[in-house]
């Protein structure tokens, strides 16, 4: 067992410690005549306190100092009781009158740190130094004036008053206060906490004002029927403490059973479930999961988005490995270290396989950005091309077109013939370089849009083309792939398929542009061979679109086109 | 040669044209041609505004004017015109060809620069019942 481990030679000290102690308290009770079955039953809660504190001590060092306190309380408390046991003893007289009230100091830390052994408030810290200093203080007068090793004489002062004297400026007020932080620490639990905590802060809540009450009477009240109906009480509420917090522990999600519930999920949610699972196990649903992308030098979500690491007191997170990956989640969960510890461990491999995922996904995106940059770059040079040509050579043709008209008058009848076939050759020229520009860039696509665009498409091509489009612009690479799948379609139609008509609808729906280009002709068409709509699925893709390609010899062909296209 | 008698008479009856283009070279052997058939070509404006401004204080009989201004589309400049100049009558020329332009041109009336001689813009005018 991995706890063995733990027993730490400070662990082992102090068991050994309680050991001699309640085994000396014992020895006391079965050699006193006529011990009451209540001193039995304290001393025996004490031994369960101190043992459920010493396992915890063992198995929950994440908790430190919680075990220590839980061990410890109990054995002062019952070095306390040990001048009672042995009257006539020196020893037991002093440290049992010196440690008055100490192991109920260590009690109520006890509580105030519970669950993690931290203390929530700054007035605790404050209370527990105060009490941790005053008590033993009060305590001195019994051992430097009642027989003891430290015994000086006779005391100066009537013990009845000092009693009365420091119930009243010490311990009441203590236990006021006391009562005031448990009430302070239950009103202020996380809602995470809560079911841990509550029911040992209420118990507390209800035994501070009984414990204050009982050591009031206690200095009016000498007789045996009031000792043993204090034991037994404190007996009653000591063990009720035990179980409540050993049981809160056991709320504090077993982090064993919610590993194995994990392990389990990973498995069964595979890749993009890692945080569906990690959010399971931590009763956390709002937890994210963000990973370390070394190239890039960025947190990124399993997605590869950017992820913003959190800011403020709303979310806590934990980091997983070296820049590995980090969960961000509801900072309650800080109260409940061995189960994000559990957690962290058991989910790192799935972790630095999703990271690689995420690493996968993000240049994967970074790709299709950088492809969508290349085409929109390409597009944009075409589009310049086509304006260089259209306000350079074609405009230079335009005007010699111009000076062969002014020459007509000019010119005699032999030179006519010549200036017919210039300006037929002229004509030829300037149809070659408009039909040179609309293959770069068709302008009307620029100027008019999609629609507009297709339809002199459908002008142009050999077979009838019905069109029916909307002719609301769209963003110019989505215009421009469309334009380029209709027209490469259109001439597919016109090469192969042999069809009497075709049809091109183009239309807006759920954010996405929708083409699609069908004919009646014979099919057939194989949408990986030379149809030429391959090159143009690199150009729908990088816009993060499908191209179909659908062709039943007999049937006819369907080019359908969907491009993500927000209105 | 009948047209040519035609728009002879259009060019010695005064007929004023405003040629309202980007490109000044056009403008030019415009200018040329159609002052040599006769025309009076009474000004010229590179875009748009220029040419809002012209037509309303030219008040011209024709306006040969450009699609593609730097400054918007000559389509679009059409209904505008017609507001500052009514009498005016619009021809629409472009270096692109009538079917480049598709169905943007509407009903205007059109003649591409390729085409462009005095002869097919005045034919244009008659047609429409100006000449």
């Amino acid at each position: 067992m991995a706890w063995r481990s733990r027993l730490t030679p400070a662990w082992t000290v102090t068991a050994v410690a309680a050991a001699a102690v309640f085994a000396v308290d014992l020895h006391g009770l079965l050699a006193t005549q006529g011990t009451e079955v209540a001193a039995y039953a304290y001393l025996g809660t004490m031994v369960f306190q101190s043992a459920t504190g010493f396992a915890v001590w063992a198995t929950r060092p994440a908790f430190n100092p919680l075990g220590p306190l839980w061990a410890i309380s109990p054995i002062l408390r019952v070095i306390e009781n040990l001048p009672v046991v042995f009257p006539t003893n020196e020893a037991a007289a002093t440290f049992g009158n010196l440690l008055v009230g100490v192991g109920a100091v260590m009690g109520a830390h006890w509580i105030l740190s519970y669950p993690t052994g931290k203390l929530y408030s700054r007035w605790a810290k404050v209370w527990l130094a105060v009490a941790y200093v005053v008590t033993p203080a009060t305590n001195l007068p019994y051992v430097l004036y009642l027989p003891s090793w430290l015994y000086v004489g006779p005391a100066p002062f009537s013990f009845i008053t000092y009693n009365r004297v420091v119930l009243v400026a010490v311990v009441l007020p203590l236990a006021v206060t006391v009562w005031l932080l448990y009430a302070q620490r239950l009103r202020t639990l996380a809602p995470g906490a809560r079911r841990t905590v509550a029911p040992l802060m209420i118990g507390a809540l209800v035994y501070a004002p009984m414990w204050t009450y009982l050591a009031v009477r206690q200095l009016w009240d000498s007789s045996s029927a009031f000792a043993i109906e204090q034991a037994w009480l404190n007996t009653c509420f000591i063990t009720l403490f035990s179980v409540l917090a050993i049981s809160g522990l056991f709320f504090t999600r077993r982090a064993r059973g919610v590993v194995g519930d994990l392990v389990l999920d990973l498995g069964r949610l595979g890749p993009g479930g890692v945080r569906q699972a990690l959010a399971r196990a931590l009763g956390d649903p709002t937890m994210r999961v963000g990973y370390w992308l070394p190239d890039r030098d960025i947190w990124a979500d399993e997605n590869g988005a950017p992820f913003e690491l959190p800011s403020g007191d709303h979310h806590s997170a934990t980091y997983v490995g070296d820049h590995l990956a980090v969960m961000v989640h509801d900072p309650d969960l800080l109260d409940q270290p061995a189960l994000l510890e559990a957690v962290r461990s058991t989910a790192a491999f799935a972790l630095e396989n999703e990271r690689l995922r995420a690493a996968l996904v993000a240049q994967l995106v970074e790709l299709r950005e950088s492809r969508a940059r290349i085409v929109h770059t390409a597009d944009e040079q075409r589009r310049r091309l086509e304006r260089d040509l259209h306000d350079g050579a074609q405009q230079r043709l335009l005007g010699l077109g111009m000076v062969l008209q002014l020459l007509q008058g000019h010119v005699d009848k032999n030179g006519g013939p010549i200036l017919a076939e210039s300006k037929a050759e002229l004509q030829r020229a300037l149809h070659e370089l408009q039909e040179l520009a609309r293959g770069i860039h068709p302008a009307i696509l620029t100027d008019s849009g999609l629609g507009a665009a297709v339809r002199t498409l459908a002008q142009r091509s050999p077979v009838p083309v019905e069109v029916d489009a909307v002719d609301e612009r769209l963003p110019a690479p989505v215009e421009t792939a469309g334009y380029y799948v209709v027209a490469e379609a259109l001439a597919n139609v016109a090469k192969y398929a042999q069809a009497t008509k075709a049809t091109v609808h183009i239309g807006r729906n759920n954010g996405f542009l929708r083409i699609d280009i069908d004919d009646d002709g014979v099919g057939g068409a194989d949408p990986s061979g030379g149809t030429g709509l391959r090159g143009l699925d690199d150009r729908v893709g990088a816009l993060n679109g499908r191209l179909r390609v659908d062709s039943p010899v007999g049937v006819g062909t369907r080019v359908a086109v969907e491009i993500p296209c927000e209105p | 040669m009948p047209t040519i008698v035609a728009f002879e008479t259009m060019g010695g009856m005064g007929f004023t044209v405003l040629i309202v283009d980007d490109h000044p070279t056009f403008r030019r052997f415009a200018r040329r041609l159609l002052e040599h058939a006769g025309f009076d070509v009474v000004g010229e404006a590179p875009d748009c505004a220029g040419a809002l401004e012209a037509a309303a204080a030219l008040q011209p009989d024709a306006i040969l004017l450009d699609v593609m201004l730097p400054d918007g589309s000559g389509v679009d400049l059409t209904a505008a015109l017609a507001e500052r100049s009514a009498s005016s009558m619009v021809v629409l020329t472009s270096s692109r060809s009538a079917a480049d332009l598709g169905s943007a041109l509407g009903a205007s009336t059109f003649l591409a620069k390729s085409d462009f001689t005095s002869v097919a813009f005045s034919s244009l005018l008659g047609r429409h019942g100006l000449a």
